[in-house]
């Protein structure tokens, strides 16, 4: 039984990336009982085989801030405030060496990927990450760029993003990028009071956000995003309330909220404790987060991801390939690359990471990773992936992945959570089935439950307020 | 058996080559041979070990300390036989840390029993549980040759456990004896459990011989010490012997009294074999090894042995003597003491205090003084990993084999999956078999709080009892509960008399009298519920006290008392491990004391979760454990999704270690912290 079904799976990899070695762990025998043939004979476009095929994605990352937010624990390297310089949209200058020499290193990291699939389709979505990039250089960008296209092939229509920070750029530098190809700014923003902006160590003002909005519009970038952090030392809900009307107004499409998290070793980290003063309480912060919630969305924004809410057709194309466990590229210091279903984060010490290009030009070194797929891994993320997405776990193809037993035990665990609205349980047509007839679902022994439960989704706000407890509780039955 | 350390840490070439095949036996530990001071560290060392290492025995070699040459070799001739009326079968009483390891150990050094060259190997070990808790094992017992005036004796020493949870083997210990030592600390007193050791060996008729150890201390009162035995214990000091077992002073004169003043045993070699057992415990290899000293007729090997009390019969394998190790021999009669090897099976077989009689000839009674085993305190003990279930009833099998005195049966916990209903002599009793349990068989516990026995009277007429709080009837067929009560009585300092007081008024207690002892010293009498006691009362009583003060206590039987039930909901799901039967005065400070715990150590759920605290139906207590309003809502940067499935996953393990109580997910931590805040208010 075992081996029938994990054969096709590991036919379907011949001739892969030679890099990885794939090898299947059984999943576990209840899983893999229900496999049905005809769900192995679908194999191919199954959510066990998805993170298989080629990327389509990438995911660059350009480290250089001016200086370190007070949040922050992200791989970066701060550039300074040079007092010499007077127009700070200069600072990060053409011949500054820390940029070239980086950017050097990240094109001879993408050129040294040899990738072996049996197609080589073109990428669709591009991400400049960060650090600050647009303190990079339109003519390094492009260089980067260019090296993409070479090596893997970039669609005419690719949705290229690239997080900016007000006070980097001005319309001139935005108009040089476009011209490049980015399509896609992601503002940062964060907060619309001055005295928060300081608080948090960020090197822009308020002023400099409404510049920066300016430069968007001028520029005619249709497809943008503004950037917003919620629970910020000292915020209130008027200035919350604040920040997302001023948002609103700017229009940007596409709104991220992320909300503040304290991490060891930031120097938040070091002075404040979570819950405490001046950080908000945890209830004011649920408060918040349902604040945004109900004021974004009444302004007609779709809450399609935990944190992310857009107009229209304008998701992030790119961040919805993590969210569907799909396969990406990833480029530069500290960045975590997904393909193969392997899961790698490149070293996010400069020194470290130089070493690692070259041995991945004398071949020592692995540019996807090494290791065992585990298809419990598999799993996990997808259910830790979906659930972070208004769409929610296809209960159906999860079911036709891992059979119909998981499927559930995991609407068994979330029983009440349906109850309480936490969980929604929707059907085909995503209409929502109620909670009693979840529970005479969960117990029938004939029913498959996915045939009548498409999605689980989490119930905005209430259940993705909580989603570390209620992701967990699946963890609990997918992987126990 | 308890201590293979014991027996690795013994080199081979230290057996004697003419012993039993099991030189391990000798280090074989039972529970009922524990004496224990939970304060101090003995530094003394159990003589067990020693007797693992006297072995070899060239008879020239090594002897210095207290020089009798003459004595020494005279240890080697202990094997032969002496009439009886030159056998004299005595034990030691000793408050725990007032010498009696030391003096045992100087004993048999003199009389040449033990290689002083051998004695040092017993510094070389120490029990891990020994060192932590400063329990000694002793040495079941100790055939040494003594000339005295040029007539040869034989010394027989039968050690006994010092704890009052193992009174009755205390009390066949002595029974086997003709006398006993008193062995009081020149510096400290008498304490309250050498009290009650002095007042068993009188019931059993013993002569006793006051001996004042440690006076070559600086603080040695010996004088005042002995006016506090003349008064305290009524005995005529006028004879006692001043000794340092330490130094080796005094310890001629102490041969020579248990010699010149202890009697003979009884000339019965004639009788139908009677023997009582003192000691026994279960060798893997041999079956049960039983101690005993005839007390009528004689034994040999390869009798048919019958055991009176349990009824089982046996042929006698191998009969021998302790001296200290096991030595064969062909025969033991009236007034020796020795040891017998059967293939019995248990040692419920073999009891301590049970007669054994020959099968064909048997005595027409058995010795008085056998009682069964009553267990006193019982607790649940549950496995923390279901999986070990199985593992833990091996083990308390294995256990029973040599512990006559555990009881247990299975039970299911609603919170707690399954386990057993243990009981047990006493506390300490509880606290060995759950350390030997987690220690020695590599398990881990969650232990209940410890409950007595309750008598529980029914409407209906009827009498159940009951050791299981989630078992109590329900209030509307409860006529009356009894519980059983205790008198206690504390030796103090009088700087410590108020604070005892308080601590015995707080459990209950109800004070009975008060003596001075001495002009410095008080016994205070107190009758309390036993209940009161399996708490942290002892511990209690030795940090109010900077640890001065001694206790002792003896059940004295049932008694009515406004008993109920408090019972732990969590989220109106009632938590049986948590219910605790107490006495309705203080049900209300337990009840808060219990909650406010549990709010601090449940953590917060996706809903508000009451905790409360209930007799009946009546709530009594409550807390509010409010829900928890926001995860960490990590983004996962560049798609970098490692670190936030890190937490999941943790997450999600440490849901898997919490026990559901209905919705709620209590951790373990949770259950074990209140269970030990219960066994500290309760």
């Amino acid at each position: 039984m075992l081996k029938t079904t994990i054969s096709p799976i590991i036919l379907s990899f011949a001739g892969k990336p030679k890099a990885s070695r794939f090898i299947f762990q059984a999943f576990n025998k209840v899983v893999l009982q229900d496999t049905t043939p005809s769900a192995r004979r679908n194999a191919s476009t199954n959510l066990t085989t998805l993170h298989q095929g080629p990327p389509t994605s990438a995911y660059v990352h350009l480290p250089f801030c001016r200086k370190r937010c007070h949040y922050c624990d992200f791989p970066i390297l701060a550039l300074g405030t040079s007092s010499s310089s007077s127009n700070v949209y200069e600072e990060g200058k053409e011949d500054d060496p820390r940029i070239t020499n980086y950017v050097d290193l990240l094109v001879r990291e993408i050129k040294a990927t040899r990738t072996d699939f049996d197609a080589n389709p073109n990428l669709e979505t591009v991400f400049f990450g960060g650090g600050t990039p647009s303190l990079v250089p339109p003519k390094l960008v492009s260089l980067v760029l260019e090296t993409l296209t070479l090596n893997f092939g970039l669609t005419p229509d690719a949705e290229i993003s690239m997080e900016m920070d007000p006070g980097t750029f001005d319309g001139q530098k935005l108009k040089e990028l476009m011209d490049l190809g980015v399509n896609r700014v992601s503002l940062g923003v964060q907060a619309f009071q001055d005295e928060l902006l300081k608080a948090c160590g960020r090197a822009h003002g308020v002023s400099q956000v409404y510049e920066a909005i300016e430069f968007v519009k001028e520029c005619g970038v249709e497809n943008w995003s503004m950037d917003l952090i919620s629970s910020l030392p000292h915020q209130t809900l008027d200035m919350w309330e604040e920040s997302l009307r001023l948002a609103i107004q700017s229009k940007p499409n596409h709104v991220s909220v992320y909300d503040l998290q304290v991490e060891q070793g930031t120097k938040f980290g070091n002075l404040y404790t979570p819950g405490q003063s001046p950080l908000p309480s945890e209830t004011q912060s649920a408060e918040f987060y349902k604040t945004a919630s109900s004021m974004l969305r009444g302004a007609g924004y779709e809450h399609y991801e935990v944190s992310s809410y857009s107009k229209g057709d304008f998701k992030c194309k790119h961040n919805l390939i993590y969210w569907k466990n799909k396969p990406f590229y990833a480029f530069g210091l500290g960045s975590a690359s997904y393909v193969g279903g392997l899961r790698f984060s490149r070293p996010r010490r400069l020194k470290e990471y130089t070493n690692y290009v070259a041995d991945l030009e004398n071949g020592a070194a692995n540019w996807c990773g090494t290791g065992v797929v585990d298809l419990k891994d598999v799993a996990t993320d997808i259910v830790m992936l979906s659930f972070r997405t208004s769409k929610g776990l296809d209960l159906k193809e999860f079911g036709e992945a891992f059979g119909s037993e998981v499927v559930k035990s995991i609407c068994k665990v979330y029983e009440p959570y349906v109850e309480s609205g936490h969980i929604v349980c929707l059907d085909d047509m995503r209409r929502e089935v109620m909670s009693d007839e979840v529970n005479t679902l969960v117990a029938s022994d004939e029913a498959k439950i996915e045939n009548h439960v498409r999605y689980l989704r989490l119930k905005d706000p209430d259940g993705f307020l909580l989603s570390n407890e209620l992701i967990s509780l699946a963890f609990g039955v997918v992987a126990p | 058996m308890a201590m293979a350390s014991a027996m690795d840490l013994s080199p081979p070439t230290f057996f004697l080559s003419g012993t039993s095949s099991s030189s391990s036996s000798s280090s074989l530990r039972r529970l009922s041979s524990i004496s224990v001071s939970r304060f101090r560290r003995l530094s003394n060392h159990k003589l067990q070990l020693l007797c693992q290492a006297t072995a070899g025995t060239e008879p020239q070699s090594g002897l210095s300390v207290s020089g009798s040459k003459l004595a020494a070799r005279s240890g080697q001739d202990r094997l032969l036989k002496v009439p009886i009326s030159n056998i004299r079968n005595f034990s030691i009483i000793a408050h725990i840390d007032h010498g009696k390891s030391t003096l045992a150990d100087k004993l048999l050094q003199v009389t040449g029993t033990v290689q002083n060259r051998d004695m040092k190997e017993q510094f070389l070990d120490n029990m891990d549980l020994e060192r932590e808790r400063g329990i000694t094992i002793k040495l079941q017992a100790a055939r040494m040759r003594y000339v005295f005036e040029d007539k040869p004796y034989c010394l027989n020493l039968i050690d006994t456990p010092g704890h009052v949870d193992f009174s009755y083997e205390v009390s066949r210990s002595l029974a086997a004896c003709e006398g006993a030592l008193l062995v009081v600390d020149a510096s400290q007193g008498v304490e309250a459990q050498t009290l009650a050791n002095v007042y068993l060996a009188l019931e059993n008729n013993l002569e006793i011989i006051p001996v004042l150890n440690k006076i070559d201390l600086p603080g040695a009162e010996p004088e005042k010490v002995l006016r506090e035995i003349e008064e305290v214990i009524g005995l005529d000091c006028s004879k006692a012997i001043f000794c340092s077992a330490k130094e080796g002073i005094g310890i001629t004169e102490i041969l020579d009294a248990i010699v010149q003043r202890i009697p003979a045993p009884r000339d019965t070699a004639r009788n139908p074999l009677r023997a009582l057992i003192f000691d026994s415990y279960y060798d893997p290899y041999r079956g049960v090894i039983v101690y005993f000293r005839v007390i009528d007729g004689k034994v040999k090997k390869g009798d048919r042995i019958f055991f009176m009390a349990s009824g089982k019969d046996y042929f006698a394998d191998e009969v021998g003597v302790l001296s200290p190790n096991q030595i064969q021999v062909d025969e033991l009669y009236a007034g020796e003491v020795g040891y017998i090897a059967a293939s019995v099976r248990s040692v419920a077989d073999a009891r301590v205090g049970d007669t054994i009689t020959h099968y064909s000839r048997k005595a027409e009674s058995s010795l008085p003084g056998y009682e069964e085993a009553t267990p006193m305190v019982f607790c649940g003990l549950f496995p923390v990993d279901a999986d070990q279930f199985p593992d833990l009833r091996d083990a308390l099998e294995k256990l029973q084999l040599n512990d006559a005195a555990l009881k247990f049966e299975p039970e299911t916990s609603s919170a707690m999956g399954f386990g057993f209903r243990c009981g047990f002599l006493g506390l300490l009793h509880m606290e060995i078999v759950q350390e030997r349990l987690e220690r020695e068989y590599n398990l881990n516990l969650i232990t209940t709080a410890p409950s007595v026995v309750y008598r529980v009277n029914t409407v209906n007429g009827d009498t159940t009892l009951c050791s299981n709080p989630s078992r109590l009837p329900d209030p509307g067929q409860r006529k009356s509960v009894e519980e059983p009560y205790v008198k206690i009585e504390l030796l103090t300092p009088k700087d410590y008399i108020g604070a005892l007081m308080e601590l015995a008024q707080e459990r209950r207690g109800e004070f009975k009298e008060m003596k001075y002892i001495a002009e410095n010293r008080a016994s205070i009498l107190y009758e309390l519920p036993l209940a009161e006691m399996v708490g942290d009362f002892f511990d209690q009583l030795k940090s109010r006290t900077k640890g001065y003060a001694s206790m002792e206590y003896s059940v004295i039987g049932y008694r009515e008392s406004d008993l109920i039930k408090l019972d732990i909901l969590i989220n109106a799901e009632m938590v049986e491990p948590l219910s605790t039967i107490v006495h309705r005065d203080k049900a209300y400070s337990v009840g808060r004391a219990l909650t406010q715990k549990l709010k601090e150590l449940i953590p917060r759920q996706m809903f508000k979760v009451p905790i409360q605290a209930c007799i009946g139906s009546k709530v009594i207590a409550s807390e509010a454990l409010s829900a928890i309003r926001k995860d960490v809502l990590a983004k996962c940067y560049g798609g970098d999704i490692s670190r936030k499935k890190k937490l999941l996953k943790k997450q999600a393990a440490g849901k898997k270690r919490m026990k559901a109580i209905g919705r709620v997910d209590v951790p373990q931590e949770a259950f074990m912290a209140v269970l030990k805040l219960e066994r500290e208010v309760l």
